[in-house]
């Protein structure tokens, strides 16, 4: 089954509840077990929890919109998360280390230990930053 | 995310309710922490919590570290099966007192 489907949302942490019902919506179409529709679905908002925190830090409110594309090609997820916030620089996203405990710093962990692979991209001329994340499923 | 609390004696319980992210943490915090500080014991009953992410995460650590600070304890109890499984992706289930 091939998927492709995208939304955009306001940059608030307000839109984080929209961000989950649109992809729990999407992989509600994709035959998977429930506790990984679960994961996808924390690895998505944590991604876009980092745009609103990271992406828009010191920026009180914001009418800029940031856009997710869920797409499944060939049991090949993609995840896009497009957003035009602070030029992100990838050598710097890095998560806390476990030991260190600590509140926050956890997002990224989330992310990478649910997801294969996290790339950013500099493909988008009308974006800022490009954020792909894979997983075969 | 909504929320109920109960006293007795010098145990205080807070009942979570609905889905815990970045836009609700500070309410929770506002709601918890003032309990902890206080010296109570805080039990947060997370039962009825479908959903919880790294922010919610970081409320159950600056919890637990506020008690430690203030001489007393928070205890996680009733954790719903999908908030476990983030507490234990981020290996904090020796850490946080769970019940």
């Amino acid at each position: 089954m091939n998927i492709s489907e995208s939304k955009d949302f306001l940059v608030s942490s307000a839109s984080l509840k929209e961000v989950r019902t649109f992809s729990r919506d999407v992989f509600n179409k994709i035959e998977l077990p429930q506790d990984q529709k679960d994961e996808l679905v924390l690895a998505i908002a944590e991604a876009a929890q980092n745009i609103v925190k990271h992406g828009y830090k010191d920026v009180a409110e914001t009418t800029d919109r940031m856009e997710i594309k869920i797409s499944l090609k060939d049991n090949e997820l993609e995840i896009g998360f497009f957003d035009k916030g602070k030029p992100v620089v990838p050598g710097n996203v890095q998560h806390r280390k476990l030991d260190d405990i600590k509140p926050g710093g956890l997002g990224t962990y989330f992310i990478k230990q649910i997801m294969d692979d996290a790339v950013f991209k500099k493909n988008e001329q009308q974006w800022v930053n490009h954020l792909v994340l894979t997983k075969k499923i | 995310m909504t929320y109920k609390v109960t006293e007795e004696g010098n145990v205080s319980t807070v009942f979570l309710n609905g889905e815990i992210d970045m836009d609700v943490t500070e309410k929770a915090k506002e709601v918890i922490l003032p309990l902890v500080e206080s010296g109570k014991e805080v039990h947060l009953n997370l039962k009825d919590v479908s959903y919880m992410d790294s922010s919610g995460i970081s409320v159950l650590i600056e919890s637990h570290q506020k008690a430690l600070e203030s001489n007393t304890k928070v205890i996680v109890k009733e954790v719903s099966k999908s908030v476990l499984k983030v507490i234990m992706m981020a290996k904090l289930e020796q850490i946080l007192n769970l019940e």
